[in-house]
């Protein structure tokens, strides 16, 4: 998965990001968004647009990023706040909608 | 078309289709090559066809434009027959255990065996949000033929290389171009972007579409800025709607695979759980898999050689070497 959102998308939530994704695999959680490392195909159509430039890559992987990129990865595999199992890969954010939680790092910040 | 029939075929016109479509055609089998984009090139053309691609064995830097065109020179050499701008639908078996499968469009064609190199799945263009009456009277999503717009005025929207390259390439045929995108960077090629700006388009950021009007075809737009909010009206009688893709494996879902994750199944010989049908490229899954085009590309020999035994179990798996080929 080398594409993930950083904390610097902290309730901006501009979602310039969900336009371009052609596999709907950017998900909205409470503060930030987050990209689904199982269903994203890594072709940075994402990145681009961005208006604060939250997304960034693990190729390479800098130290600053790597706790946005392991709570990326929580959001999806860890069970979040009011759910009784992590959402793992539904296939398609907009089926799901928003995510009223956020993983660990987001909720905190 | 009924009764249309060959020993393959290969749905996607991807690096990874066009490559199966060339080793089919190495080992002498009739092949048609399925897609629902009206051109070829798969993700590469529809995503990022000005990136430079370094990791294809032998050409230390490529744009993927340059590539899907020595690709698609490589497969045409057996001249397979295209069906662009279609998607393969559903299956049925026949008595004899060949496959008919259904396009989108209604064609059928009757095959031995099918290699699905379906990448991501279907491409499908983003809707504009608003004129959705007026797609295919003066709406479109393709620029396929750019003397269908001479003398008009054309409206192009997005901000991808399509929009960018349709926007330059309609210049000398239409009588007016605009081009609008809902933001002030471009995510095109950079060099286009400043082409474009040096021509005669008028280009207006950030600005979309707030509605379209006419009668039997478009014949005026009127567009927000969406930093002030006020709205301009203008002449257009044909509108382009870049707005780039979705994808998703749509009708491939319903023919009894096994897909995880977006992803099908397949073993070492590229099969997948039905009889007859392979996969190759990104789509396929298996322990240890890497979803890289040069994979792809192995992949795609796998699958076609293995596809060919299959039909003629007395056949070599291994297809000679293409050096031997005068």
């Amino acid at each position: 998965m080398p594409f993930f959102v950083t904390g610097a998308c902290l309730d901006v939530l501009d979602k310039s990001c969900i336009e371009e994704c052609p596999v709907d695999c950017i998900y909205e959680g409470g503060r930030k968004m987050y990209i689904n490392p199982r269903e994203c195909i890594d072709c940075g159509a994402c990145e681009a647009v961005c208006p604060v430039t939250a997304i960034a890559s693990d190729l390479p992987l800098t130290e600053p990023n790597r706790p946005w990129r392991d709570d990326n990865v929580a959001f999806f595999e860890s069970v979040l706040p009011g759910r009784d199992q992590p959402l793992g890969s539904p296939g398609g954010a907009s089926g799901l909608g928003r995510v009223e939680a956020d993983a660990p790092l987001a909720a905190m910040s | 078309m009924s009764g249309d029939e060959v020993d393959l075929v290969v749905v996607g016109a991807g690096p990874v289709g066009l490559y199966a479509a060339y080793y089919a055609g190495f080992r002498g089998m009739t092949t048609a090559v399925v897609d629902s984009l009206p051109e070829p090139g798969g993700q590469v053309a529809a995503l990022y066809p000005e990136k430079l691609i370094h990791d294809v064995a032998g050409l230390p830097g490529i744009r993927g434009r340059e590539l899907v065109r020595n690709l698609l020179q490589q497969a045409s050499a057996y001249s397979p027959r295209w069906l662009l701008g279609q998607s393969a639908d559903e299956i049925t078996r026949l008595d004899d255990g060949r496959i008919l499968l259904r396009l989108t469009s209604g064609t059928e064609i009757v095959t031995r065996s099918i290699v699905l190199a379906a990448g991501i799945g279907t491409f499908k263009p983003r809707p504009l949000p608003v004129g959705a009456e007026f797609l295919g009277r003066g709406v479109d999503y393709f620029v396929t033929d750019l003397d269908a717009y001479a003398g008009h005025d054309v409206l192009v929207v997005g901000g991808g290389d399509s929009a960018v390259d349709w926007a330059l390439a309609l210049q000398p045929v239409a009588r007016s171009v605009t081009l609008i995108h809902r933001r002030d960077r471009f995510t095109a090629h950079e060099a286009s972007v400043a082409e474009l700006h040096r021509s005669d388009a008028l280009v207006r950021t950030p600005f979309v579409v707030h509605a379209l009007s006419g009668d039997r075809s478009v014949r005026r737009a009127i567009l927000r800025d969406t930093a002030s909010g006020e709205l301009h009206e203008i002449d257009c009688s044909r509108v382009v709607a870049a707005l780039g893709f979705t994808a998703d494996l749509g009708p491939l879902t319903r023919w009894g695979l096994r897909i995880v994750d977006r992803h099908i199944i397949v073993d070492s010989t590229m099969s997948t759980e039905v009889p007859g049908i392979y996969a190759a490229g990104d789509v396929t899954e298996y322990p240890g898999k890497v979803r890289l085009i040069s994979v792809g590309f192995g992949e795609a020999a796998l699958a076609v050689n293995n596809a060919y035994v299959a039909g003629d179990p007395s056949a070599s798996l291994f297809p000679g070497h293409s050096t031997a080929i005068a």
